[in-house]
Order: C-alpha cells, then sequence, then structure tokens
C-alpha cells in the first residue's frame, strides 16, 4: 500500500465540512477557559482558603495530562448521574484544563499593571467589581493579549482530544473515513496539515494584533 | 476492587510512561539545542528552512501528529516500533518549543558578550559554545524544566497507540470493572505526583536564577 494522494485529496471536503465543529468547541473553550481562569486568578488574589485552594487547584491542573481529564469528565459525571453528551463533557473539560493556565496568564498581565491604578481607583471611590472590570482588567487584557492568543492556538490545538470521546470534529471525521476504508494514513495527514494551517494562521494573526497593541507604548 | 489494587495495576504502566519520556528525551534535547541555535545563526532562505521544519513540529496538534506517523510511516516501508513512533513524534513536537526557549535565550544575551568574545580573538564557535549557550540555556532551564513536564504530561497520548502507560492500564481497569471515580482520580493522582515535583523544583530553579521574573511555560 502506498500514499494515494488522489484519495487523500478526496478526502478533504468531507473532513474540512466538520470545520465549523473544530471551531465552535474551541471558541466555547477559549471564552470558557478565559471567563474560569479569571475567575480562579480573582479569588486567588483575594487570598483566605479559597485563594489557597484556587493555587492548589491551578498546581494541580498544571501537573496533570488533559487527556486524563476528559477520560475523568466523560467516565465520571455520568456515575453521579449527570449526562452531559461528549460535546458538552469535552468543551467543560478543555475549558477546566486551560482555565489553569489562563489564571496564570493572568495573574502575570495584572502583576505588570502599577499599583497606583488601583490606589486612583480606591481613591476615586471605586467600589472592588468596578475597579476589577473598569480599571484593571482593560490593562490587563492589553498586557496578554499576546500569550493568551498563545494559549488560544493551544486550545485550537486540544480540539482534536475530543475525537477520543466520538464529538464529531475534524479528526473524528478523518478516523470515520479511515475506518470505512481501512486508509488511515490519508485521511490523517489531511487534517493534520488542515489543523496546522489554521494554528499558523492564528499564530500570524495573533503577531499582527500585538504589534497593533503595543504600537503606542514601544516608541 | 480495592484501592490498592487500582494503584498496582496504575503502577504497571509507570514503566512505560518513564520510557516513553525518556526516549521523548533523546529526541528532543538534540533537536531544540541544533534547531534553536540554527534558527539564531541563519539568515535568509536557511533560516526559511529551519523555521518552517521546527513550525511543522511545534505547530501541528500533537495527538494528529501521532497518529499521522503512526499509520503513515509504514507506508513509506518504515515500520518502526509505537514506541519509538511515541518517542520521535512526542520529542520533536516538545523539541519544536524547546528550540524557541534556545533561541530567546540567545537572542536575549547582550550583545557585550560576542563581541568581547571576537574582541579577544575567540573563534565563532568557541563564543557560541564557550560563552553564548552556557549562559543561553542557565538563563533558560525553568522553561526547559516546564517542557519536561508538558513532555510526561503528553506520554498519556501513547495509550491511543496501544501502548500500556499508565493510562492505559487505568481504561484496562476500568473494563475489567466499572468503578470510574476511583480509578480516573487515582490516574490524575498519579501524574500529579510524578509532576509535581518536578514542577517545584522548577520553581527552585527559577529563584535561584532571576528571583524576579515569574516561569513562561509553553503547550
Amino acid at each position: 500500500m502506498q500514499f494515494d494522494v488522489a484519495f487523500a485529496l478526496s478526502t478533504v471536503p468531507t473532513i474540512l465540512g466538520a470545520i465549523g465543529m473544530t471551531l465552535l468547541v474551541a471558541a466555547v473553550s477559549c471564552v470558557g477557559a478565559s471567563a474560569v481562569g479569571f475567575g480562579l486568578e480573582v479569588v486567588r488574589r483575594s487570598g483566605g482558603l479559597g485563594g489557597l485552594f484556587v493555587r492548589f487547584l491551578i498546581d494541580f491542573i498544571r501537573a496533570t495530562p488533559v487527556l486524563v481529564w476528559l477520560y475523568c469528565l466523560y467516565f465520571i459525571l455520568p456515575f453521579y448521574g449527570i449526562r452531559l453528551g461528549a460535546l458538552a463533557t469535552g468543551i467543560i473539560g478543555l475549558s477546566l484544563y486551560y482555565s489553569g493556565y489562563l489564571a496564570e496568564v493572568f495573574k502575570a498581565g495584572i502583576d505588570a499593571i502599577p499599583n497606583g491604578q488601583g490606589e486612583a481607583a480606591r481613591a476615586l471611590g471605586l467600589g472592588r467589581i468596578d475597579m476589577t472590570i473598569f480599571v484593571i482588567a482593560p490593562q490587563m487584557l492589553r498586557n496578554i493579549a499576546a500569550p493568551m492568543g498563545n494559549y488560544f492556538v493551544s486550545i485550537l490545538k486540544a480540539t482534536p482530544y475530543l475525537a477520543v470521546l466520538a464529538v464529531p470534529e475534524m479528526l473524528g471525521r478523518a478516523f470515520d473515513i479511515a475506518s470505512e476504508t481501512y486508509r488511515y494514513a490519508e485521511p490523517l495527514t489531511v487534517a493534520g496539515l488542515i489543523f496546522l494551517g489554521l494554528a499558523l494562521l492564528i499564530s500570524l494573526a495573533i503577531k499582527r494584533l500585538e504589534v497593533r497593541l503595543m504600537g503606542p507604548t514601544t516608541r | 476492587m480495592t484501592i490498592l489494587e487500582i494503584w498496582l495495576g496504575i503502577l504497571q504502566g509507570f514503566r512505560v510512561t518513564a520510557l516513553v519520556t525518556l526516549y521523548g528525551l533523546v529526541f528532543a534535547i538534540p533537536f531544540g539545542l541544533i534547531f534553536g541555535v540554527a534558527q539564531y545563526l541563519t539568515t535568509g532562505p536557511a533560516r526559511f528552512v529551519v523555521t518552517s521544519i521546527i513550525e511543522f513540529w511545534r505547530s501541528s496538534a500533537v495527538i494528529i501528529l501521532l497518529f499521522v506517523f503512526y499509520y503513515a510511516l509504514p507506508l513509506a516501508g518504515l515500520a518502526l516500533s509505537a514506541m519509538t513512533v511515541s518517542a520521535m513524534v512526542l520529542g520533536l513536537n516538545i523539541g519544536g518549543y524547546a528550540s524557541q526557549a534556545v533561541r530567546a535565550g540567545l537572542q536575549a544575551l547582550d550583545r557585550g558578550q560576542k563581541e568581547a568574545g571576537h574582541a579577544l580573538g575567540l573563534s565563532r564557535s568557541t563564543i557560541l559554545l564557550r560563552i553564548e549557550l552556557p549562559q543561553a540555556l542557565v538563563a533558560m532551564s525553568p522553561t526547559f524544566i516546564n517542557q519536561l513536564i508538558q513532555l510526561v504530561k503528553a506520554t498519556s497520548l501513547v495509550s491511543l497507540v496501544t501502548l500500556t502507560d499508565m493510562t492505559f492500564r487505568a481504561k484496562e481497569i476500568s473494563q475489567i470493572e466499572y468503578d470510574p471515580v476511583p480509578i480516573y482520580s487515582s490516574l490524575l493522582l498519579a501524574y500529579f505526583i510524578v509532576c509535581y515535583p518536578v514542577a517545584l523544583f522548577g520553581r527552585w530553579v527559577e529563584r535561584r536564577i532571576n528571583p524576579a521574573r515569574e516561569a513562561r511555560c509553553a503547550v
């Protein structure tokens, strides 16, 4: 058996047809991971028992594989009667897992904001929540656009893990073709190349965004 | 099944997890060093070729790379064992990340270091090996330790290409007896026990090298 280029090309439309699912999973997981990650970082900064717990949780997430987290959610949640389906489980898994990494990004972004900003907000009589949303968050976002974007690319590259849970994204579709035709190399290569193209495209967009955001400050 | 039996079962997979990590390093360390230095030294078309090879390994989704090489290499007449393919793919993927740390470390050095070497009449290779690389590698060592953790976590993927690592063993046990809660939480904990000491060591190294800066981590 040899690598059949014509067959590989014939699988492109089918695999590309699942790009919507891949992008949906990636986009929702990026939003979820950012929201949860920001929440974790806020709790961690507020200290106390909650802060300690979150600090340990983030360390724990970062020392364990995402694949195992997906298995855990997929097999353990139904055991307790929580049936979410593969897609929701996968999105929750990716969101939770990458929230641990994004919390670290947010930490670095907040640490980089001068203390005077928070003091000024308090002097103006802003509450803790207003200060977080209107003073800290916008400046933080500018600081972290690049590392955050890199993790978004990581999340995109982690979406094929959901094929293990039988979510019909691009890798899952490639495996469907493979099991019908008994040819694995071609559809998998096609899926791999599409993912590579997507990842490079988004990395490029992030670099451009970084240049634009950093433009005014780097004279 | 008692918790002890579960742990003994998972432990049987530790050898494969450790071996894939070890063999992965055999690919990752030379690749990261050689390509990082090459990207630093080359310009023009040569740099484009070096960057393309790095980006292929770094920007591809590692789970798909693993499947592609597992199924496609035999078509090219290369019948490698699952262990070799896994070590190569996971190793070169992490090596791609490591090469960026090597390059960034070299670029971050003060230009005076190289100029002083030239002024002393040292050859370019002596400057690189005796002046630039030692400083760059020490400065980036926390990043390398983080990447080692990424490699250990990525080895959970080899369970998908029939290698009996810790993740594979856990899945096997849960097929014998439906008891997902202790099995999969033990598996998470097993990876944590392996990776967390490495993470703590990385933080200690980080504090020794640079008290002010936080570790940057690539996934």
